[in-house]
């Protein structure tokens, strides 16, 4: 497996104002924790660190922070992305020991297609996209890959069924959980153009559960404002 | 379309609406969404002109999601009524949505075809906005 290497900065700066800034200049605010040492609050590159989230691996990738002139080996716990940009804004990096069993999140991938989607014209759906594992760092996967191609409609595929090595790897995540399965079509139905017609017009008011004017009053409302139109119109005529 | 079936009170202040998406900002059902770019009332009109041109476009096959639900309501005086005598009728209901905000998601189908879906329900909607996918996300 390639090393890959993050070099970070310690960051003396705080608040939104130095961020910012050090975001335009191609870094992202992290934080380094976990194991023995003190957390550290840190810059590292952001194409560095995108890079590793869109690796095979993705986030599971073990890497090494160089820091001060030491070296950690570490994960990506958690990041922070822009909704509207997509963009990276922060990331929390763990450290980890080699020899220590860890609990990790790995995704599951599918390949073929379902016989319940060929043959029985369901749709294929994805429930669960990754399960829990406990596992030394060494020895986690990159993904559960699993065969559908025998799925049919109503059957499911559950977490129990992933192919993974008991010895190495605990799995975590409830055995029954579904993780994919093929369900019927349920047909749109579209209603008629008539029939959709008089909804438009007028929508009908949701029940109000307390307190709200109830439709007499309001009824009253219309008419109090229709007889004061009135008589302000003439009013104009006599004038 | 789609409104409450009980509220607690028929009129809303309107509210502002800054900042952007923190929640819902994510796929959580597809592998692909429309995500929004820019903030807006979208009312109810206008998410049931988005479903029926996805529905119609994929036919049979593939699942949609609504992400956003109208659950505000929008009040509008009568026409000719002079100002004051308090706030008008409620009229339509609406969803407010901020930038970044997910407002369909899709699956069981290809990219191709869920990318030209999201392009026909996108032009339903007053605002820009732009096709995402499970593979392009971190």
């Amino acid at each position: 497996m390639e090393q890959i290497i993050v070099e970070a900065t310690p960051r003396d700066t705080r608040g939104k104002n130095a961020a910012r800034r050090m975001r335009c200049a191609g870094q992202i605010p992290a934080v380094l924790y976990g194991g023995s040492g003190e957390p550290q609050a840190v810059a590292v590159n952001t194409k560095q660190v995108a890079g590793i989230l869109r690796s095979e691996s993705g986030h599971n990738t073990i890497f090494t922070v160089k820091l001060n002139g030491s070296e950690h080996k570490a994960i990506l716990k958690d990041w922070q992305v822009d909704p509207a940009k997509g963009s990276l804004l922060h990331v929390d990096m763990l450290r980890i020991a080699m020899d220590v069993r860890m609990r990790v999140k790995v995704p599951v991938h599918t390949f073929g297609e379902p016989q319940g989607v060929k043959m029985q014209g369901g749709i294929f759906e994805m429930v669960t996209r990754e399960v829990e594992i406990e596992c030394l760092p060494s020895e986690i996967p990159d993904e559960f890959k699993v065969d559908v191609s025998g799925l049919m409609i109503g059957k499911q595929l559950r977490a129990a069924d992933l192919p993974l090595d008991p010895q190495k790897i605990k799995l975590l995540t409830d055995p029954q959980r579904v993780i994919a399965h093929v369900v019927a079509l349920r047909a749109e139905e579209e209603k008629p153009v008539e029939a959709a017609a008089p909804t438009e017009a007028a929508p009908a008011e949701p029940e109000v559960i307390k307190k709200g004017k109830k439709e007499a009053e309001e009824g009253e409302e219309v008419a109090a404002e229709a007889e004061a139109k009135g008589k302000g119109k003439e009013k104009e005529k006599e004038k | 379309m789609l409104m409450p079936k009980k509220v607690k009170y028929r009129k809303q202040q309107r509210g502002r609406r800054r900042g952007k998406a923190w929640r819902g900002g994510e796929l959580s059902f597809g592998e692909y969404g429309l995500k929004a770019l820019e903030p807006a009332w979208i009312t109810d009109r206008q998410i049931e002109a988005s479903r029926v041109a996805i529905t119609r476009f994929i036919k049979r096959g593939g699942k949609l999601w609504i992400r956003i639900f109208p659950d505000k309501p929008f009040t509008k005086k009568p026409a000719e009524t002079r100002m004051g005598k308090g706030k008008g009728a409620p009229e339509r209901w609406v969803a407010v949505v901020k930038p970044g905000r997910v407002l369909f998601e899709m699956a069981g189908v290809d990219a191709a075809t869920a990318k030209e879906a999201m392009e026909l329900a996108a032009h339903k909607l007053p605002i820009h906005t732009k096709f995402v996918s499970r593979a392009e996300s971190f």
